[in-house]
Order: structure tokens, then C-alpha cells, then sequence
């Protein structure tokens, strides 16, 4: 057999291996490269940026354990940015497998880093089936759909949402998202309601919302773990007292860097021997 | 420095993304035992999420609070109970009735949603003025190009000859660009999964486990 096809049937497992260690690596040694910013990911922290003390924004959480990588440190940088500009966060979620945990596990770590307070800098109002129907009814009435936050209490009895009635009284809508729901915040949210949405994703889900982004139906989109790691770094440079604070997404990108100039070298070694084998066969 | 060996949670999170790495070598029992905890467990969560978050403060604390003001909840209630009476073969087609009003809903919600929300502004965005830089011109004009390609190759109601054969293969060249990209963000969530999954395994799991032992 011709070396070129002996190598093109290398056990897949042996490149398993490589890109664990590629991954592994890193993790335990951070190597710390640079980040460049993208502006869709600038739009959003200008956005947060631009509001004022006292302003309210909602947070929905629609993912779940397993996003949780890519979006844990844009939850994090988020709070962290709102906390700082003083505008105050009201946190839902409607992703069923996972997404209360999520926002409680945020939002008690926001708590614990810098000390903020629930029911006056935030509220978790907690998960709601329905999807679509919930969102549309927020329009109107969110207390109809969340009467009570994750702890029991009454919306109306919270300082935070005394005031908030539709989405109208906040300035403006991020959803962390996997699946559809973050295009439903776009499309039916934005597109009935009026309130400007920002969508943080999976890499997985990108691309279709940078559509959204350009037609102007999205202020900004923060994509997968490069885009958690801009976010990251943008609120580091706005508030250099946040420096010391954990960013998991930033180190990740180490990772990602290694292991994709792993992966790209695999493609390119593996077009290279097949058509070299092809070759050989043609002679 | 105060050492603490992990935690019972830890040591299970641990084993079971072993047990689902250990696929990777090959397919072995231990994988499909974490793969049914996961999925049972998953169902498990979805049902007492369902019942803490959404039926207990919409329907049944709001029913037992005050009736006389929240007695309609009863008409969506009953609705979702018929849904079950599928599995009484006899009384199967009362469950249609909640089926009925289920896609009535949702059918009126996404036609508006995808033409007030998707199809009108997308168009929008493509008829973009050309104005501005020579890089925004240029981007118009091949977001515009790109646009009429695509939907001309998945226009299949006439043989793709003629003029309209380059303009599907200039479509088909869009929509692999479009494919890459998707691909190359595909690659990179998968990725972060990974560093997700070795972050907790080395600093929450091995770290704490190996200091306590070298400590000890």
C-alpha cells in the first residue's frame, strides 16, 4: 500500500488524543494571547454603556448546562458591566432544561463578587413555559406571567420591578440563547414590542443572527466563546477595578486557538495525502 | 493553605464525563449507563420545572388563593388534561380539541411573527442604498447578488438553463461560504464543550485531589 493511504487510514483515535492534549495543555499552563474586538460584540457593550443609572434591562437566560461554557462568561461580563454602570437587571429565563440554574448560579455569583443586591439591583423572576406565548404576554403584563420571582415573593412586591410593567419600562433585552429563542426575541420581541434586543449564542448558532444584525433588527451579537472572551476584555478595559476577576472565556481561547491549528492542519494533511494517493492511481 | 479533597458532586460529574469520554476509544457500558442517567434525569428536572415554576404560581396558587377571580385558569387546564386522554383510545379524539386550539395559536402567533418579524425586514436589509465607502457599496452589492443567487437555485418550478444555470452556480458558491462558516463556528462550540468539560475536570476535580494528596 502507498505510504500516502497508509496515513490517510491513521487511527482517528491518535488525533482524539492530539486535540485533548492540544486542549489540555493550555488549561493547565494559560498561554494568555491577545483578543481582538469585533464591532458586533462593541455594539453590545456600547449599548449597555450607553445607560444611564437606575435604567432596567432584562436578562433571559435560554440555555442550558451544556452552553455553559460559551455562555457563563458573557452572563458574567454582562453583570458585571451592568452592576458597574448602576442599571439594573431583571433576570428570566425560558429555556426549559437548565435555564433557572443557570440565571440563579449568574446572578448568586454576580452577588458574591461585587456584592450585589437581590430584589433592588436584581431580580430572578425564574423559568415560564410557552416560549412565544410568554414572550408576547410580557408585552403587556410581565407580572401575569412571572407573579412571583424564584424566592416566592411577589413581582409587585419587589423594589426592582414595582415600576416594570411591560417592555416597554426597560431600556433593553439580552438574551443568552441556544435553539430558536434567540431569533423569537428578534423576530417577535423587537419586531412587536420595540425594545432594542442584543442576542449573546453558541458559535453553533452565530452566523443566522449576524443576518439579524445587519437589517438592523439586532443591536449587536456576541458569538460563542470569542465573542464572551471581547466582552470580557472590554469591560476589563472600561473598569480596570474588575481586573483579578475570573475570565473563563478569555483563557478558553487559548484552547481554541491550539486546537484549531490542530484541526486545520489535520484538513489540510488529509486533502494533501489524498491527493497525492489520487495521484497515484491516475499513473 | 487550607486543602479540600472534591466534593461528592464533584466525583460524580467526574466519573460520569469519563464514562461519556470513554466513548471516544469505543462504544462500552459505561457510556450508555451516564447516557440513560442523563436522559431520565433531564425528564425528571423538565417535570418538577414544569410544576415548581409554572403550574404552581399560574395555575394552582392563583386557584386556591382566589377562585372567584382566577376561575378561567380552569378553561387552559382542562385544555392540557385532554391532551392526555390520548392514551384512552375510546376518548382519543377528545384530545384534538386542545390540539385544535394549539396550532390555531401558535400557526396565528408565527405567521405574523416570520412576515412582520423575518421575511419584511430581511428583505429590507438586502435593498440596502448604495451609498457610503466603496467597502459598504460593494458589501450591498453582494449581499444583494447573493440573495437573488441563492433563491434562484432553490427556485426549482424551471430547469436551471439558460441564464439562470450561472446564476444557481454562483447561488451554490454563496451557499458554501455560508456552509464553511457555519462549520468553522460549528467547530469552534464543539470546542469549547471540550474546555468546558477538561476546565472542570482539571481545576474543580484533579487539582483539589492531587494538592490534598501531595499535602497530606
Amino acid at each position: 500500500m502507498h505510504w500516502a493511504k497508509q496515513l490517510l487510514l491513521v487511527d482517528r483515535r491518535i488525533i482524539f488524543l492530539l486535540v485533548f492534549l492540544g486542549a489540555l495543555i493550555p488549561i493547565i499552563r494559560p498561554i494568555g494571547l491577545g483578543v481582538q474586538i469585533s464591532p458586533p460584540v462593541e455594539a453590545v457593550f456600547d449599548a449597555v454603556e450607553r445607560l444611564r443609572p437606575g435604567d432596567a434591562i432584562l436578562l433571559s437566560f435560554d440555555y442550558g448546562p451544556s452552553d455553559g461554557p460559551e455562555l457563563d462568561p458573557m452572563a458574567n461580563a454582562i453583570l458585571r458591566h451592568c452592576h458597574k454602570k448602576g442599571v439594573k437587571v431583571v433576570g428570566i429565563s425560558l429555556f426549559p432544561l437548565g435555564g433557572v440554574d443557570m440565571g440563579i448560579a449568574r446572578l448568586n455569583e454576580l452577588a458574591t463578587e461585587l456584592q450585589a443586591q437581590d430584589g433592588t439591583d436584581w431580580v430572578n423572576l425564574g423559568y415560564k413555559d410557552g416560549g412565544q406565548a410568554a414572550m408576547k404576554a410580557m408585552g403587556e403584563d410581565i407580572a401575569a406571567v412571572f407573579p412571583t420571582d424564584v424566592n416566592g415573593v411577589a413581582y409587585r412586591d419587589l423594589p426592582l420591578t414595582r415600576d416594570i410593567r411591560a417592555y416597554r419600562d426597560m431600556k433593553l433585552a439580552i438574551s443568552l440563547a441556544t435553539s430558536v429563542l434567540g431569533e423569537w426575541w428578534i423576530n417577535l420581541v423587537n419586531a412587536q414590542f420595540g425594545i432594542p434586543v442584543a442576542v449573546g449564542t453558541t458559535a453553533v448558532s452565530a452566523p443566522r443572527y449576524y443576518a439579524y444584525m445587519e437589517a438592523q433588527q439586532a443591536i449587536g451579537v456576541i458569538g460563542g466563546m470569542k465573542g464572551a472572551s471581547e466582552y470580557e476584555e472590554l469591560v476589563e478595559r472600561a473598569y480596570p477595578e474588575l481586573k483579578g476577576l475570573s475570565r473563563t472565556a478569555t483563557m478558553g481561547m487559548d484552547v481554541q486557538s491550539i486546537v484549531h491549528v490542530i484541526i486545520i492542519f489535520f484538513i489540510l494533511f488529509g486533502n494533501l495525502m489524498f491527493l497525492l494517493t489520487r495521484r497515484v492511481k491516475e499513473a | 493553605m487550607h486543602l479540600q479533597l472534591p466534593g461528592f458532586g464533584e466525583w460524580v460529574a467526574a466519573f460520569l464525563t469519563l464514562c461519556i469520554f470513554s466513548f471516544l476509544y469505543r462504544d462500552n457500558v459505561l457510556y450508555r449507563i451516564a447516557e440513560s442517567i442523563f436522559a431520565g434525569i433531564s425528564f425528571g428536572y423538565y417535570v418538577g420545572l414544569a410544576k415548581l415554576n409554572t403550574l404552581d404560581p399560574n395555575l394552582f396558587r392563583p386557584l386556591l388563593g382566589d377562585f372567584g377571580a382566577h376561575w378561567s385558569l380552569l378553561i387552559p387546564f382542562a385544555l392540557g388534561l385532554l391532551l392526555y386522554v390520548r392514551y384512552i383510545p375510546k376518548l382519543a379524539w377528545i384530545s384534538n380539541w386542545s390540539l385544535a386550539v394549539y396550532i390555531g395559536y401558535y400557526i396565528g402567533v408565527n405567521l405574523l411573527q416570520k412576515l412582520h418579524g423575518d421575511i419584511l425586514p430581511q428583505a429590507r436589509g438586502t435593498m440596502i442604498p448604495l451609498t457610503g465607502g466603496w467597502g459598504a457599496v460593494l458589501g450591498g452589492i453582494i449581499v444583494f447578488v447573493g440573495v437573488v443567487t441563492v433563491l434562484i437555485y432553490f427556485f426549482f418550478s424551471s430547469p436551471h438553463r439558460g441564464p439562470l444555470k450561472p446564476a444557481a452556480r454562483l447561488g451554490i458558491y454563496f451557499l458554501m461560504i455560508s456552509f464553511g462558516a457555519s462549520f468553522g463556528y460549528t467547530v469552534m462550540g464543539r470546542v469549547s464543550l471540550l474546555i468546558g468539560r477538561l476546565t472542570f475536570l482539571v481545576h474543580d476535580w484533579a487539582r483539589p485531589l492531587l494538592l490534598s494528596l501531595m499535602g497530606g
